[in-house]
């Protein structure tokens, strides 16, 4: 995986030397249009991500912070803004971009981010708009999306110069679709009790199928880990010690805490099998109809969905998985996906009895971090959890 | 009626909004639709017979939201929030929540889990106005919205009444844009405080009774005939999202200061763009939200958000711009580096203060407006 990783960065280099155009985009784009018209795609929230892995969020943002960006926008964009604004690179430089696409059903911070990166490193920007659906899929939207795929084309044809490949599309898509099957199938297999793979696995493992989602790369790395997980099983090898609860988890770890949390957890013998966030990625798509295709798989998705359908979408995993408490985490850096946290947690628990606890903290920051006090309050839902 | 007693009346009405909401219902017997800025076309919801209630600063405890909402959630909705919580909101039928940021995407889910209301609905306004794709949209969704209000009400808006109310609400913009060019010219007469305190009941007040009141106010006004600003003032252009607490302006008038724009929701957002009365209706709505003036929302390519205000500092000829941003606004925020840029490239002082809704102690901002003023040279106080 850090081979894996390490060659992408390595390719993002060498794009840049070849003159391949480095686009940025989101994680939940349609990435198979940029492979598809050559592009090199390059994930600045990945970058965060690892910043914030190695402990390094905090610093960079301060950078940003010194430009007058305030410590509560998300911690991804902070550290992109931080590393453009300085000229030290505590995680090396990011890679800049030749243009900018962005996709907001995530999240409106990301079109801001990327709005400021854009004008930043003056360079074209394109928003895919996605307005929010809600319980049922909504034809409205899906126009609009798809309206939107044929202009991002068209501006694309006139950054290349190159007329769009719709063949090059499908055979993309084929790939996307591939990886996709593959990565759900393996983590279904935190359903298994004992489970040889968990969530923290799946957030180790999850960079290619974001990233490399649409490329031959992924469903080869998925391939590989999906044996070596049959391997496991037969051999007995599981995600924790003395497998004896299993737990619902919302949503971005705590990245500078990952392994800490995971202790945590796996000294209660409670496996986190499960979060809306590792299954984002669960594309069917249909390649006679590929632009209509991809608005359905992109804007339907969970993070596009109203409140209710997210606490659905919630509850039919812990279900699936069979858990028996859930964790929710409040990140200070995403609000829409900690926004509601508290109303949902009460309505899931009264629905299906389980305990489920709330913490407080940020993604990446460790200033919003007290760990006596998330200690405190996990603590207590594993009381819970233990006594029912 | 004298000017005074017309401005006590907008005094009351954005002092205790609720009783305008009561009093109509009462008269009326008909509904009330609340709205949370920015952006929303209550000329659909006036047409379909339901006064249009902003909902903003009821003066609610923000406290009582936080079982719901967390602290660093803006001051803005946590405030609308609470104030829905204690409710201090109940004779509201409905509400409509503009999607403008993660937040207001999130609220709707809340408060319908917290306050469930018969009627209530986001208005998903797209965030890019540049591509053909969006006024397609646009019109979908405004389509939308006004079948739900149909349906809600019960009957059908006809073209004619959205035309009279897009006609009215031309007509209040326009007078509240001449009561704004007063306070410039004036700000004896009419202070700073004094105007976005009308703004504020005008969108809660029935608004054929605000127009009344509004014609005759700017009469009284114009017979007083002072048209010249007495002494040294220093004109500010102030911007940001929500305008808020509205005490600031005070502080401002205090140190000598006279508003000559701004681009506030609850400011010039809401009285600039009128409706075209000369095309289809929807097509009109279509029209001015595509064109409305750049905001934290997006940047529209085709006029970016610190080129308007440079030119608009320009064009007020402003000695100043302070930027008042509400805590926790990630939108606001994330433009306030480029736009702090563009001041300093075009020689334009500027300053932020960050603002909350109920918060914030009023020593504080006070002195920080004070020294703001100070470095502009200072004016002569009214
Ligand atoms: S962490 Fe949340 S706010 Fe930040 S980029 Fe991701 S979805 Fe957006
Ligand atoms: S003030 Fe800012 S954060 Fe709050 S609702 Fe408005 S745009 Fe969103």
């Amino acid at each position: 995986m850090k081979d894996l990783m390490a060659d992408y960065y390595k390719q993002g280099a060498e794009a840049k030397e070849k003159g391949i155009p480095v686009a940025w985009v989101t994680a939940v784009f349609p990435v198979e249009i940029i492979y598809a018209a050559g592009l090199f795609p390059f994930y600045p929230e990945n970058f965060g991500a690892v910043a914030s892995a190695r402990k390094m969020a905090d610093k960079l943002s301060s950078f940003a912070e010194a430009k007058g960006y305030a410590h509560d926008l998300c911690a991804y964009a902070r550290c992109g803004l931080g590393d453009a604004h300085s000229k030290e690179h505590p995680v090396g430089e990011i890679v800049k971009p030749d243009l900018l696409l962005c996709c907001n059903t995530q999240c409106g911070s990301l079109s801001k981010w990327f709005e400021v990166a854009a004008r930043f490193y003056e360079a074209p920007y394109f928003l895919l708009d996605a307005p929010q659906i809600g319980m049922e899929a909504d034809d409205l939207c899906k126009k609009y999306y798809t309206a939107q795929l044929k202009e991002l084309i068209a501006f694309l044809e006139s950054f290349t110069g190159k007329k769009f490949d719709y063949d090059r599309l499908r055979e993309v898509m084929a790939h996307a679709n591939e990886a996709c099957r593959l990565w759900n199938a393996i983590l279904e297999t935190a359903a298994l009790k004992p489970a040889p793979f968990g969530f923290f696995d799946a957030c180790f493992h999850m960079a290619p199928i974001v990233t490399w989602r649409g490329m031959p790369q992924a469903v080869n790395y998925y391939r590989t880990l999906q044996e070596e997980l049959q391997n496991r099983i037969q051999n007995n090898v599981y995600a924790i010690k003395d497998e004896r609860y299993k737990l619902y988890f919302d949503h971005i770890p705590l990245w500078p805490k990952l392994r800490w949390f995971s202790e945590i957890c796996a000294s209660h013998h409670a496996l986190v099998a499960v979060s809306q966030y590792t299954h984002s990625w669960a594309y069917s798509f249909d390649l006679e109809h590929p632009l209509e295709s991809l608005a359905e798989n992109y804007t339907e998705e969970f993070v596009n969905r109203v409140f209710d359908y997210r606490i659905q979408r919630k509850m039919q995993l812990m279900e699936r998985y069979n858990v028996d408490g859930f964790i929710l985490f409040s990140n200070r850096s995403c609000k829409p996906n900690a926004f509601g946290l508290y109303d949902k947690k009460n309505i899931i628990s009264s629905i299906t009895g389980l305990p489920g606890v709330v913490f407080e903290a940020d993604m990446s920051d460790l200033r919003f971090f007290s760990e006596a006090q998330v200690l405190a309050r996990l603590e207590s839902f594993f009381e819970q959890l233990e006594s029912a | 009626m004298n000017n005074k007693e017309i401005i006590e009346i907008f005094k009351g009405a954005a002092a205790r909004p609720d009783e305008q909401a009561e009093y109509w219902k009462k008269e009326q017997e008909s509904k009330v639709i609340g709205f949370m800025l920015t952006d929303v076309p209550e000329e659909l919801i006036h047409a379909a017979g339901f006064l249009p209630y902003a909902v903003n600063a009821e003066e609610g405890r923000l406290e009582f939201a936080d079982a719901h909402l967390q602290t660093w959630a803006c001051s803005f909705t946590r405030n609308c929030l609470a104030s829905a919580v204690q409710g201090k909101l109940s004779f509201l039928d409905g509400i409509v929540i503009p999607q403008t940021c993660d937040t207001t995407r999130m609220l709707m889910g809340i408060w319908k889990h917290t306050n469930p209301l018969p009627f209530m609905e986001n208005y998903r306004l797209p965030r890019q106005v540049d591509r053909p794709s969006a006024r397609e949209y646009l019109r979908g969704e405004l389509e939308r919205l006004k079948k739900s209000l149909e349906n809600f009400g019960g009957s059908e808006i006809k073209e004619a009444e959205l035309a009279a109310s897009i006609s009215l609400y031309n007509s209040n913009r326009g007078l509240m844009r001449q009561l704004y060019a007063m306070h410039v010219e004036n700000p004896q007469l009419l202070s700073g405080k004094e105007l976005f305190l009308i703004i504020k009941a005008a969108m809660v007040m029935p608004r054929e009774k605000v127009n009344s009141l509004l014609k005759q106010l700017l009469n009284h006004l114009k017979n007083k005939g002072v048209s010249h600003v007495k002494g040294n003032k220093i004109r500010l252009l102030i911007s940001g999202t929500l305008l808020e607490p509205l005490e600031l302006l005070d502080y401002i008038a205090e140190a000598g200061g006279v508003i000559v724009g701004d681009d506030f929701k609850n400011g010039s957002r809401y009285l600039e763009c009128d409706v075209s009365e000369d095309k289809e209706p929807l097509e009109a709505l279509v029209d001015r939200q595509v064109n409305r003036i750049p905001s934290a929302l997006f940047d529209p390519k085709k006029g970016l958000r610190k080129t308007y205000l440079v030119d608009l500092a320009r064009q007020k000829r402003a000695n100043g711009v302070l930027f008042l941003h509400l805590k926790f606004c990630e939108p606001e925020n994330y433009d306030y580096y480029d736009n702090m840029q563009a001041m300093e490239k075009y020689g334009i002082p500027a300053m932020r203060i960050e603002t909350a809704y109920g918060g914030l102690p009023q020593g504080q901002l006070q002195t920080r407006i004070y020294a703001f003023m100070e470095m502009l040279g200072g004016g002569d106080a009214d």
